[in-house]
């Protein structure tokens, strides 16, 4: 096992370090982080010359991706003063400053991470458990009304456009209650900044982008558990345990579940790119500051250092993730062993 | 069954344990549709950060609602009679005010104004712009209370001095050992003050709020704490409006004024020196052949229905500029606009030899079909614009091939292949302003700032040289009396509407919409925030 | 997507392939659901192209802004837009755009996801390897950021296209292009491990043994037993391939004025959601109706085809 693990660990480090070349050279194919510089006056031909010597964007592309891997602490940037560069580069932690804020890209993503984690792992611990209870209860239930009344809207929610939710959400949730004179949910941000921070200005205001992500999905997943759970309770080993008497609840909490879980976790994993940042649509439309959000603000500046460092800590935490699925298996699953 | 239960009465819980609580003292809201990138003018390039900075640092003097100066740290707007301004206009002499003092009791001087100099300068400071500094000859103290500036010529935008004056006793130790303030904390936590608010925080993403600075040269504000929160989501944005969520608001379409005035909002349209307009390309190398013809563009610019758009499309708010320095005294106010009219432009077409001899509906001569190429970036309004324009330029046999840029491609610079800047493109719509408004000098009609591969960096994307023209432009950039500045400008503006270069489709002044909450707030498009002070809250 | 371990049935003979096939379309018609998705699907094709015998091309782009944001009517029966143009027309248009790239993407991510499914899962080697690595990478970056970070590269570049006497902006190209280039993961790896499966059987390692060449085997015994999937796959995709080209032309980045597509009548939408609802309703209700009606028939496929599968619904 923990052969597998280093195996798989130094096959993935090859793969990170193309994803980030080609990811670099995409990024210098697009826009111009100068040419927004200038505000909403086009950047002027004197400062942009100076911003591009400054910023280090003068040079080839491969040398400033060898700087952006590791540093330019080495090099004298300036002739005239014997100044050498500020950056150490990505392979020692550095991920260098944004464009636009000179801010370092650590302490922008990382201050992003914990508010786009709480809206996604919220939406998906309530994914899981709600399609978890309808999954299984429509699977013991067939063709119950329950069933069939789950099945029908499941079809149409997994089908909607997540920005058509998210405005069905608002007109309903917000405007209509504020027209009916009820209180009313928000829609943007995290917290009314009048208040403060506080528990409840969080969760009144997480609940529609939270309903947003998680309704679409649950009506995906609760009926990919229940045609899970419908395979595995009409399987022998479930017959076998009825026949030998153990309880209703215990067999298909302990024995099937168990079983329906494994395909659950692929799905979960395949999911962990979306918790880091695939939220964007959502999170802009909710002016919710997370890590899709940023993105999308970055994009537009063509603020390579900040792209670049969402992309390659999404890439290396699903690497990670990945792998922690796959142990998961086995563990879960004992027929299953790795070389 | 039980888990829904249980569900529904959490939410109930949570709808009602989120009521909200009162905040104490004087508040008020600002909302901006983008987060400003930064807090220190060195390095923002967004508008509002340009606005935020303005709560917490003063500068030489500020413009009021007329757009005319009034001294802030400066005793007396410096002229000819107090010696502030020589007689050839090369040296400029600043009077500060006596007492100054940073909101850490730190005096403020003539020291601060030499370090600013110096910063935005340094080598070691990647800022975003160092105009006009980059012009002067030297900056000296010779006593606390006054500074003295030379330029090697008159230099008429003098007024775009010292918008802003950083602290040197915090900033230099940072400088000093740091070799740069570009990473420096104070960009984003400003711990001194010198303006109407003190920064007290900035929450990424959601807000910043500022507190009353009891020691502001102008007097202690009477709106004890502002906040100022970022929506970028349109919708969101004009319901937080709406939904008195915020007090003050701008940067709305003009398409979201009516539901704003029916509410009972206040809708100011204040000019910020910008206009929309066509840039017509008039490069025998990089345009349509058509174009440097200028029968051609006189007839391009009268295809198309400005005005209908405006009531149209703009609800009215706006109107159609004729001048790039619309709404402002060097306009030349005894012209107007190329006219509506078809029929004459297809005349002046006939007679420039585009028509169709092929019948295929668009004109052509000597084998070359007349297409245009109007490019643009993807705003919805001049995606919009660019529909209704090609179809009223098809009905007088004008073909164009749209083209919608991202900005950041749009607007890149001519080594970086951006279109505007590398001459592709026919019609260009974007929206620009004089560089250092109010001040109307610009470079953009300039011979000698046509971009070209030996000089990457020119700024007049038209690619049009007029000698006259350029002398004109030149001439105003000395001139600082300002009756003969009108006079030079009235002329230039004639020439540029004959030349049919740059063609006004609407007034781009900024909308500024005032909640029920906040009273007394007079604005301006250059310094929103000249009087906050003053600004009170109702109730 | 169930890592099952039971054999394969193959379906090596004209007979049992017949029989099979009738089958699996008895299985299908049973399907309620995957009926209606049949009909729905029918009924959006015949939405777009007999639409556009009602309306040429020229009155769906034609503007008049006096008649702007006009609420349905007799004259026109989905109202005006913000330019005033007839949405009905708009989206019949539209839709043509819209469902030609969902086809259009979907047939490029089958057919690479086929291709580098079947590549790696036959002859693995080091051929695999990189394979695998490159679509595990393809897997770490999150399909909306890439498709945003592509969009933005080639946005405003391309020429104009004449197609099927209509003329559309290049980026329809582009936008079914990096679609599909983003899509194809999930399917190469289904194939691979039913390749890898296959391969195995008595039957293929047989026809190696007998000197059967590998084009010949895979073509004639490979693909036809990994059709089910394919077809099941192919069919969702072009449903998330609309979703996405809707996503990306939400976010600005999609297919490019004046050319309609479901997606940018959406954009353009968004700031009259309140005031103008006629603008989003009914493009959003035919992205919708249109998804669920693949989804409908995606599962009815799944069942028909899936001759694993014993779940009656």
């Amino acid at each position: 096992m923990a052969r597998y693990i280093i195996r798989r660990l130094l096959q993935s480090i090859p793969l990170l370090f193309i994803i980030s070349f080609v990811l670099f050279a995409l990024m210098q194919a697009t826009g111009d982080p100068l040419a927004t510089m200038g505000g909403r006056q086009p950047t002027r031909a004197a400062d942009r010359e100076r911003l591009s010597r400054q910023l280090g964007l003068d040079q080839p592309i491969t040398t400033q991706y060898l700087y952006w891997l590791i540093g330019n602490d080495w090099v004298v940037i300036d002739p005239e003063t014997g100044r050498t560069g500020p950056r150490r580069g990505v392979l020692r932690g550095d991920f260098g400053t944004s464009y636009v804020s000179r801010q370092p890209v650590l302490e922008m993503i990382g201050g992003r991470i914990p508010d786009t984690l709480l809206l996604t792992g919220t939406a998906e611990v309530l994914i899981l458990a709600v399609s978890l209870a309808v999954g299984i209860f429509s699977a013991v239930r067939k063709y119950s009304l329950f069933d069939q009344l789950f099945t029908a809207i499941s079809f149409v929610l997994y089908s909607v456009p997540v920005f058509i939710m998210a405005y069905s959400l608002i007109y309903l949730l917000s405007i209509g209650l504020r027209r009916a004179g009820l209180p009313y949910f928000p829609t943007s941000g995290i917290f009314d900044p009048a208040i403060g921070r506080t528990f409840e200005q969080v969760v009144w205001h997480m609940v529609l982008p939270v309903l947003t992500l998680s309704l679409i999905s649950i009506a995906g997943y609760s009926r990919y558990i229940r045609s899970t759970m419908l395979e595995v309770i009409n399987s022998d080993y479930i017959r076998t345990a009825r026949s030998k008497g153990i309880t209703e609840r215990r067999t298909l909490f302990v024995h099937a579940f168990k079983n329906a879980a494994l395909p659950l976790i692929t799905l979960v994993g395949l999911d962990l790119p979306f918790l880091l940042g695939g939220a964007v649509v959502t999170e802009t439309i909710f002016a919710w500051p997370g890590m899709g959000y940023l993105f999308i603000n970055s994009l537009t500046r063509s603020d390579y250092p900040v792209l670049m460092g969402i992309l390659m800590l999404i890439a290396v935490g699903v690497v990670l993730a990945q792998l922690l699925v796959d142990v998961l298996y086995t563990v879960l699953d004992p027929r299953i062993r790795y070389s | 069954m039980r888990f829904f239960r249980t569900v529904l009465m959490m939410l109930a819980l949570v709808a009602v344990l989120a009521a909200p609580a009162q905040a104490q003292g004087k508040s008020a809201t600002v909302s901006w549709p983008q987060e400003p990138d930064t807090l220190s003018p060195l390095y923002t390039s967004m508008t509002f950060g340009g606005y935020t900075y303005q709560l917490y640092l003063a500068g030489a003097w500020a413009f009021d609602n007329a757009l005319s100066p009034i001294p802030v740290l400066v005793s007396e707007m410096p002229n000819l009679d107090n010696g502030g301004i020589n007689a050839d206009g090369t040296v400029f002499t600043l009077m500060l005010k006596e007492g100054l003092t940073w909101s850490d009791g730190d005096a403020l001087d003539s020291a601060d104004f030499l370090f600013t100099y110096d910063m935005i300068m340094a080598d070691g400071n990647a800022v975003g712009s160092r105009s006009p500094y980059d012009r002067m000859v030297s900056v000296e103290a010779p006593d606390a209370t006054t500074v003295v500036i030379t330029f090697s010529e008159p230099y008429a935008p003098w007024l775009s001095l010292f918008s802003t004056v950083l602290p040197e006793h915090v900033l230099r130790p940072i400088y000093d050992a740091d070799g740069s303030l570009d990473t420096s904390d104070f960009n984003r936590n400003p711990t001194v003050s010198s303006g109407p608010y003190v920064f007290e925080t900035w929450e990424v993403g959601s807000f910043m709020r500022f507190q009353a600075n009891p020691s502001y040269v102008l007097g202690q504000p009477i709106i004890d704490t502002l906040v100022v929160t970022f929506v970028p989501d349109e919708v969101a944005y004009v319901a937080g409006l709406l939904n008195g969520d915020s007090d003050l608001g701008t940067f709305v379409a003009f398409s979201d004024v009516p539901a704003l005035e029916e509410a009972g909002l206040k809708v100011e349209v204040i000019p910020s020196g910008y206009n929309e307009g066509w840039y017509l390309n008039t490069s025998a190398e990089r345009a349509h052949p058509a174009m440097t013809d200028v029968r051609v563009r006189q007839a391009v610019a009268m295809s198309f229905d400005r005005d209908a758009f405006n009531t149209d499309l703009n609800y009215g708010a706006t109107f159609t500029p004729h001048s790039f320095w619309e709404n402002t005294p060097y306009a030349n106010p005894n012209l107007s606009p190329y006219a509506f009219d078809q029929t004459a432009a297809g005349a002046l077409l006939d007679e420039a030899g585009w028509v169709d001899s092929n019948s295929d509906g668009t004109r052509d001569k000597d084998g070359v079909e007349l297409v245009l190429r109007f490019a643009t970036n993807t705003r919805g309004i001049r995606v919009d614009l660019q529909a209704i324009a090609q179809q009223q330029l098809a009905a007088v046999g004008i073909g164009t091939e749209l083209v919608n840029y991202p900005s950041d491609q749009f607007f890149a610079g001519y080594a970086e292949g951006g279109p505007v800047s590398t001459g592709d493109y026919d019609i260009a719509e974007l929206s620009t302003a004089p560089a250092a408004f109010p001040d109307p000098d610009t470079s953009r009609f300039l011979c000698s700032e046509i971009p070209s591969d030996e000089n990457p960096v020119g700024n007049n994307s038209t690619y049009y040289c007029d000698p006259e023209l350029d002398a004109l432009l030149i001439e105003q950039s000395v001139t600082t009396d300002f009756e003969a500045r009108i006079a030079l400008f009235h002329d230039i503006d004639a020439k540029l509407l004959d030349a049919a270069i740059w063609i006004g489709i609407w007034h781009d002044a900024d909308v500024w919409i005032t909640g029920t909450n906040l009273v007394n707030a007079k604005l301006n498009g250059v310094n929103p925030f000249w009087d906050v002070q003053n600004w009170d809250v109702a109730g | 997507m169930s890592a099952s371990n039971r054999p394969v049935r193959l379906l090596g003979n004209e007979e049992g392939y017949a029989k099979g096939s009738n089958r699996a379309l008895k299985r299908f018609l049973k399907h309620r659901g995957a009926v209606v998705g049949a009909i729905l699907l029918g009924f959006m094709v015949v939405y777009v192209i007999f639409g556009s015998l009602l309306f040429d091309e020229a009155y769906a782009n034609f503007n008049n802004t006096k008649l702007r944001l006009l609420p349905p009517s007799a004259d026109h029966i989905m109202g005006t837009d913000n330019i005033g143009r007839d949405i009905f027309a708009r989206t019949v248009y539209g839709g043509q755009i819209s469902l030609m790239i969902g086809l259009l993407a979907m047939v490029v991510s089958v057919g690479i996801g086929t291709l580098v499914g079947v590549v790696t899962g036959y002859f693995g080697g080091w051929i695999d390897v990189v394979l695998m690595r490159l679509t595990e990478a393809m897997l770490s970056i999150p399909t909306l950021l890439f498709l945003l970070l592509i969009s933005n590269i080639f946005g405003g570049r391309v020429p104009q296209i004449q197609f099927i006497g209509r003329t559309f902006s290049g980026s329809v190209v582009v936008i079914i292009i990096i679609i599909g280039l983003t899509s194809w993961m999930g399917l190469a790896r289904i194939v691979r491990s039913l390749v890898l499966s296959l391969k195995e059987t008595e039957f293929i390692i047989a026809a190696r043994a007998l000197g059967a060449p590998d084009y010949h085997i895979i073509l004639s015994h490979i693909l036809p037993n990994i059709v089910a999937p394919l077809v099941v796959s192919a069919t969702l995709g072009v449903g998330n391939a609309i979703l996405a080209e809707s996503y990306i032309s939400f976010l600005g980045v999609g297919v490019g004025a004046p050319t309609a597509t479901w997606g940018n009548i959406l954009e353009g939408a968004r700031k009259f959601f309140e005031q103008a609802p006629w603008l989003w309703v009914a493009p959003g209700l035919l992205i919708l109706l249109t998804v669920m009606g693949i989804n409908f028939l995606g599962d009815g496929l799944r069942d028909a085809l899936d001759p694993r599968s014993d779940k009656a619904v």
